[in-house]
């Protein structure tokens, strides 16, 4: 599938079918798609930890589930714990940046030597950084874009998927997270029981309210003619509702023993 | 416990109201009695009527008589519940079914479990 396409036919899947299993060499592709992610200073914050569900034992599934995430995480075979790992900067104390200016990604031409880490990047920079009150918020962001990675390749595998929470303590006390890791979101994977279009594109904002073109009160303009190649690549569909989508939503429902 | 005919309780009103208004056509009841009949043996079994099952996953705050969803209510209900599937043994597919009949009166008069 192109990658716009992917990007077109992503949606939140909430209906998986519970029976068909994903296929472990899925599984690691979504996991390698979010490990070459863009990532501030090559920290890698991001840490996963994949569930198979019918591994779980049932009393311990019951504490994972919050309520309105308790029907998409029975349904999803896969469960894609993320979490942040503060550690990694304290831990680092500069040598992701001096990695990357010995393999050739950051270069003198910008400023990067190995003495301008030591001297000014670590002490002045990310060691500030690390305790700061922002540096969550920056881990949280980049962990983001890494995720949304794996979530993209799951989709180009066949595959919907669905972010939800959970509950923290528990997911902590079953899975033996260390203290240092932050808990961001759970990825939920499986094959959908929707179809594709999963009743179309979801209402989204206007575009001029939401990006601006060099000042935040001027909307940048949005120029029709790429619309039409974006909606012509299949970037851009159908917007929801598409016609039957209760129905096929009540299909869902009473198929699966759900609520109406 | 005796109930009145139960779709004249104000909750199931409600209840109707909101399948309707979510998937239109007719009467959701005539359609699939089976969700009723759901609801009146989960009433009988925990001896309240629909309104006061409903009422009872909620309480009020002491100092501004808000009315809030309590967790804990909830959770009993959701221990009643597996109690009710268990002593009518259902099983698989039905079991899921009955129980989201009245998951599906809950969360149409606003209570998620």
């Amino acid at each position: 599938m192109e990658f716009v396409e992917v990007l077109g036919n992503r949606r939140s899947i909430r209906f998986f079918d519970p029976e068909r299993p994903v296929e472990p060499e899925k599984v690691q592709k979504i996991l390698e798609a979010m490990r070459i992610a863009s990532c501030a200073m090559n920290a890698h914050w991001l840490r996963c930890v994949v569930v198979r569900r019918e591994e779980l034992d049932p009393d311990t599934f019951e504490k994972l589930k919050l309520p309105v995430a308790g029907v998409i995480m029975e349904l999803a075979p896969i469960h894609i714990y993320c979490y942040g790992d503060l550690s990694v900067i304290p831990r680092d104390h500069g040598a992701s940046p001096k990695q990357l200016i010995d393999v050739g990604a950051l270069a003198p031409s910008h400023g990067w030597t190995h003495r301008f880490v030591d001297e000014f990047v670590w002490p002045q920079l990310l060691e500030p950084l690390s305790k700061s009150p922002d540096y969550p918020v920056a881990m949280a962001f980049d962990d983001g874009g890494c995720a949304t990675q794996g979530l993209l390749m799951a989709f180009d595998l066949g595959l919907g998927a669905c972010w939800t929470a959970f509950d923290t303590a528990a997911a902590k006390q079953a899975f033996g997270i260390p203290d240092d890791w932050v808990p961001h979101y759970l990825m939920n994977v499986g094959y959908p029981l929707e179809s594709r279009e999963a009743g179309g594109q979801r209402p989204r904002p206007a575009f001029e309210s939401l990006y601006f073109d060099g000042h935040a009160s001027r909307p940048f303009r949005r120029d029709p003619a790429v619309v039409k190649e974006l909606e012509r690549a299949k970037m851009l569909q159908a917007p929801a509702p598409l016609p039957g989508r209760k129905d096929e939503l009540r299909q869902l429902a009473r198929k699966l023993g759900l609520r109406e | 416990m005796e109930l009145a005919p139960i779709e004249s309780y104000a909750s199931v009103v409600a209840w109707g109201a909101g399948l309707r208004e979510q998937w239109g056509g007719g009467d959701p009841f005539a359609e699939d009695p089976e969700k009723l009949d759901s609801l009146a043996r989960f009433c009988r079994y925990t001896a309240q009527d629909p309104d006061a099952l409903l009422a009872s996953c909620f309480l009020r705050r002491r100092a501004t008589g808000e009315r809030f969803a309590s967790v804990k209510r909830r959770e009993a209900l959701l221990r009643q519940l597996d109690a009710w599937q268990a002593d009518a043994g259902w099983r698989g597919l039905e079991a899921r079914r009955r129980r989201n009949h009245v998951a599906s009166f809950l969360s149409h008069n606003g209570v998620l479990l």
